[in-house]
């Protein structure tokens, strides 16, 4: 017999005991439902992690002189002594395809001091234009105003503001070592104050012009430690910098191009991690679909048994019950998955689209130095959506398996004489 | 340790060349020490002081006068190169205080840097203004006593008390015995392994007293790069008393 008359005898057998079918499907539906949507969840939260990670001050790609890394010596400027054609270089490293945004960074350590408070600082030399573009730092502005190039103008944190008791317009000294081996130092006015919520960085970095800071440590406007990038697909990054590495490599820059995964490997170990977690999930939630599957398709082969003593007196080969059974669970597979793509899939798009907000159960919290929302926003998880559909099947399939092949092996005889 | 300290207290262990040597040599390692580091304390100092430091980037000399009052105050000015000439640190009454010329403002370091380098020197400002007495800090025993190159020395081992808020894990030191004057100090950190060196050259008679004119401090880590200390004229017991150290002394640019 043709293998679509069992697929229509096992749809149809479905509609012998709706409610019990109804049951059943809706168990796998809700699997699928919950695959999907934490999956969707947990992705969003790592891409959560990595934009926040990354968005605040590092970025998704930097450029620095090849022996800047590990060390971080203010010697070790992007093209050495001479420096380079800074506004060339940002231009070519914009030029990438993957890339949105490039700005140019100067690095120094030092003191900010209102004379009777003094706080240890890293100094960010930034073109006050370009790094908006980049980071969220400065947008992060909570009270006066960004820094003006040419000017000596700082922008610090919310944490040192505190501790220096400096606010929006007072004088404070500005102390960096030059590279020179001189100390280089000068009044600084507060121009704003910023507040990213991480207190880790609001209370170290010191946002100050690019040139400001250049003429403070005696470097010359054509040297600078940093390219700093935005990569709106963070997973484009790592290529991104291979393609860029090869670029300035070919133009005779001594260069390293990091993109984030090298620069915060703890975000991708967590990636992974929650990558590895997924198919956890994926076996926790259809095992135990599994057992509720198989114990239905057990009671409705079980009411059936003298069809199938009949199907197998009539001559029907076992292969043939066991398949007809398998077919009435793909048929219920399929049952399960159109409701639980109809329920999952606009909640996908609505919490993907407007993130659940649970700021009013708890507030903000960090991970892994990246700042998060309490919300539940979902990316898409395209691959789950089909890996949870043929895990939605297979957990129909091994589910009936074993009540099939009882059913197959009914004796006939005894079965009839009720035996 | 206070490296800076130790110069004015090796300048005063002159006052062991009048002692007869059989006293010296009966006393124990801790008594030598502490001696060496008493003898400057509640006495002042005023000395003129060229400072080289070589790095891998940079080398350059500085010029500076240092006034001191036994070990709590203290004030450092550099007179040269004009860049620098003005900036002044001051140690007074726990405090350290930086005055910058250019900008005409003083300002206080907070705790937290006194391990940081002093004008990017191989000086750290605690190796200028540490105040601790040395056997309250460490234990100290006699490494070894006899002859190396010639000359009779002692060699001691300091480590660090359990209690003590030190950033060192040990120190050697050599010591010659006739004149009780420092050879060389190791430090090693908490690891053992050794940090720097400070090696001690050029013995002359200054103002009243013997005194290594020559200091050199070399870290293992960077063998390239040094800083060098010479005293071209150093005075003893000139009268100063801590009203010298002031805020308003650090600004002032002739004293």
């Amino acid at each position: 017999m043709a293998a679509s008359v069992w697929r229509r005898i096992g749809w149809r057998n479905l509609g012998r005991n709706r409610r019990r079918s109804i049951l059943a499907a809706s168990m796998l539906a809700v699997g699928y439902f919950s695959v999907v949507i934490l999956m969707g969840w947990s992705k969003g939260l790592v891409a959560e992690m990595i934009g926040n990670g990354t968005g605040i001050l590092t970025g998704q790609l930097q450029v620095h002189a090849a022996d800047y890394q590990p060390d971080k010596s203010v010697h070790a400027t992007i093209g050495g002594r001479e420096g380079t054609d800074v506004a060339a270089l940002v231009n070519a490293v914009r030029a990438d395809p993957a890339i949105e945004a490039a700005t140019p960074r100067v690095y120094g350590g030092g003191l900010v001091s209102t004379g009777s408070a003094t706080a240890a600082a890293v100094f960010l030399g930034v073109d006050p234009e370009l790094e908006p573009q980049v980071s969220r730092i400065m947008r992060a502005l909570e009270r006066g105003r960004h820094p003006r190039r040419g000017a000596n103008e700082l922008l610090i944190g919310a944490e040192m503001a505190r501790s220096l008791g400096a606010e929006p317009g007072d004088t404070v000294v500005v102390v960096a070592p030059a590279v020179d081996g001189s100390l280089g130092n000068d009044l600084f006015v507060v121009s704003g104050i910023y507040s990213t919520g991480l207190a880790d960085l609001d209370r170290t970095f010191a946002l100050m012009p690019i040139d400001a800071l250049q003429f403070l440590m005696a470097l010359d406007p054509t040297r600078i430690h940093e390219i700093a990038t935005s990569v709106p697909d963070p997973w484009q990054a790592a290529e991104a910098a291979e393609r860029l590495s090869s670029l300035l490599e070919a133009t005779g820059f001594a260069v390293g191009v990091e993109s984030w995964a090298t620069l915060r490997p703890e975000m991708v170990e967590y990636a992974q991690l929650s990558q590895a977690f997924q198919w956890i999930l994926l076996f926790i939630v259809f095992g135990m679909a599994i057992f509720g599957v198989a114990n239905t398709m057990l009671m409705a082969t079980f009411e059936r048994r003298y069809e199938f003593a009949l199907l197998l007196a009539l001559g029907a080969t076992p292969g043939v019950i066991v398949r007809s059974v398998l077919w009435e669970a793909m048929a219920l597979g399929a049952l399960a998955l159109a409701a639980g793509a109809a329920i999952t899939f606009p909640v996908m798009v609505w919490w993907h689209r407007v993130p659940l907000d649970l700021s009013w159960l708890f507030g903000d919290f960090t991970m892994l130095g990246a700042l998060m929302r309490p919300v539940i926003r979902i990316e898409y998880p395209w691959l789950m959506t089909v890996q949870a559909a043929v895990a939605l099947f297979l957990t129909a399939a091994l589910a009936a398996l074993y009540p099939a092949i009882r059913a197959a092996r009914i004796p006939p005889a005894d079965t009839m004489a009720g035996r | 340790m206070s490296s800076w300290s130790l110069v004015r207290r090796t300048a005063l262990a002159a006052c062991f060349v009048a002692l007869p040597l059989s006293a010296a040599q009966r006393q124990s390692a801790q008594e030598i020490v502490d001696r060496v580091d008493q003898l400057l304390r509640g006495r002042s100092s005023r000395g003129s002081v060229t400072m080289e430091v070589v790095t891998e980037h940079w080398s350059r000399t500085l010029e500076m006068d240092i006034w001191s009052l036994g070990t709590e105050y203290s004030l450092i000015r550099i007179t040269s190169p004009s860049k620098d000439a003005g900036t002044a640190t001051l140690r007074a009454e726990n405090g350290i205080w930086n005055y910058l010329p250019r900008v005409d403002r003083t300002i206080k370091l907070p705790p937290s840097l006194m391990g940081a380098a002093w004008m990017g020197s191989h000086f750290t400002n605690d190796d200028l203004v540490k105040e601790s007495r040395i056997i309250d800090d460490y234990d100290i025993e006699i490494g070894y006593e006899g002859r190396r190159d010639g000359v009779e020395i002692w060699e001691f081992v300091l480590t660090p008390k359990p209690e003590a808020a030190v950033i060192w894990g040990r120190i050697e030191e050599q010591v010659r015995q006739s004149d009780l004057m420092p050879v060389w100090v190791r430090y090693y950190d908490d690891a053992g392994d050794l940090a720097r060196t400070m090696s001690f050259e050029d013995y002359r008679w200054m103002g009243d007293r013997l005194v290594p004119a020559l200091m050199i401090i070399r870290p293992v880590d960077k063998p390239e790069e040094h800083t060098l200390l010479r005293y071209r004229d150093l005075a003893f017991d000139i009268g100063l008393d801590p009203s010298f150290f002031s805020l308003r002394r650090l600004r002032r640019d002739r004293n």
